[in-house]
């Protein structure tokens, strides 16, 4: 099985030297995919520097647009499977293999790694706790999902799911809409249980001032996913 | 009789006004600053804009079938579907443009790590890209 890491990386220069050798000495048979998001430090040149791929947005997408280069080049490079794992050092390397098991198995076709199944490590503030609780509600409801971990951004992605989200992905503020357009689509959605850690160096791209406009925004995304009848097309074709 | 909606001298000048701003239109698009496309809506819409003001008993027809008391209403009422429409026209084309732009950065960032790659000694050495 052939696997891509996707790393979305915007001013990650400092973190990512960490994440890669935690990566190469717990999954050394894993293709590695930074995309730098336009990136002002060293991103690109540090994550060269390491042996990764490196795909260098000339323009800020924000993190929707990022991932979703990565998944076009896992599409085009005829990956098997696809992990998304932030490349400010909070996701665990070492909990892949438990990420990628279920499409392995044939279990599912996305697989999303929960922090609060059990697996303890950092949980994220109470507000945002409130929040993710909120939107786990919110996706139960509207698609008949059960996600406890909506917001995570460790998430592995089986062949299926590289095709749809190639070809379409949100854009901004995108993991729990991105998880109704996978179940819409008729795709298996799994968790494992994963723990996450804080962030070494600079701050989330998620403020907590944000954090009510994000709630706003996912909910308004929720609410007018396409009905039920116009659900997304997957394709088989390499090029979306 | 009724008296004029609109009196003679103000029709004259709003046509005027009209018929410069569809000049512009047409100008801009002869020189190819403005595509026929984009600038449909602009065209149609202020062609209807010029109708009712050249035949302003139109508005009468209009303020008694929507039920608006006042004519001069459904002068305001016409105004906020003029804008509201080359509006929402224009942030379609927005937003189809930022979804083209996205997919073109993409490109570029796919094709520069390609072609990063050829470049490098290892594809010399029989190691390439798939």
């Amino acid at each position: 099985m052939r696997v891509l890491a996707i790393i979305p990386a915007f001013n990650e220069a400092k973190n990512l030297p960490r994440l890669i050798q935690r990566f190469r000495a717990t999954a050394p048979q894993v293709d590695l995919c930074v995309v730098d998001d336009g990136s002002t430090d060293e991103t690109s040149a540090v994550a060269a520097g390491l042996g990764a791929t490196v795909l260098r947005l000339p323009s800020n997408l924000g993190i929707g647009g990022a991932v979703q280069t990565g998944y076009l080049w896992a599409l085009r490079h005829g990956y098997d499977a696809a992990i998304q794992i932030d490349g400010d050092g909070q996701h665990d390397p070492s909990f892949i293999s438990s990420v990628l098991a279920p499409l392995e198995q044939g279990d599912a076709d996305v697989v999303i790694g929960s922090r609060f199944l059990g697996a303890g490590g950092f949980q994220s503030t109470q507000l945002r706790r409130v929040g993710i609780r909120y939107l786990s509600w919110f996706l139960r409801l509207r698609c008949g999902v059960i996600v406890t971990d909506p917001t995570s951004g460790f998430r592995a992605a089986g062949k299926k799911a590289i095709a749809l989200f190639a070809g379409i992905y949100p854009a901004d503020y995108p993991e729990p809409e991105a998880i109704a357009l996978a179940k819409r689509s008729g795709l298996k959605v799994l968790e494992v249980p994963v723990t996450m850690e804080e962030r070494q160096h600079g701050t989330s791209s998620i403020k907590f001032t944000g954090t009510l406009y994000y709630l706003i925004k996912v909910s308004l995304a929720l609410l007018l996913l396409p009905a039920s009848g116009q659900r997304e097309m997957i394709s088989d074709s390499k090029d979306p | 009789m009724n008296d004029p909606l609109i009196p003679f001298r103000l029709q004259v000048f709003a046509v005027s006004v009209l018929a410069l701003f569809l000049g512009w239109v047409v100008l801009l698009i002869r020189r190819r600053r403005l595509s026929l496309t984009e600038s449909l809506s602009w065209f149609l819409t202020t062609l209807a804009v010029m109708a009712v003001t050249v035949f302003p008993e139109s508005l009468r027809t209009i303020s008694h079938v929507l039920d608006i008391k006042i004519p001069v209403n459904a002068v305001f009422a016409l105004a906020f579907l003029y804008v509201g429409w080359n509006l929402l026209s224009l942030t379609l084309t927005n937003s189809t443009e930022t979804v083209r732009l996205r997919r073109v950065i993409q490109e570029c960032a796919i094709l520069r790590a390609e072609l990063d790659a050829l470049r490098s000694p290892d594809a010399n050495q029989g190691r390439s890209i798939r």
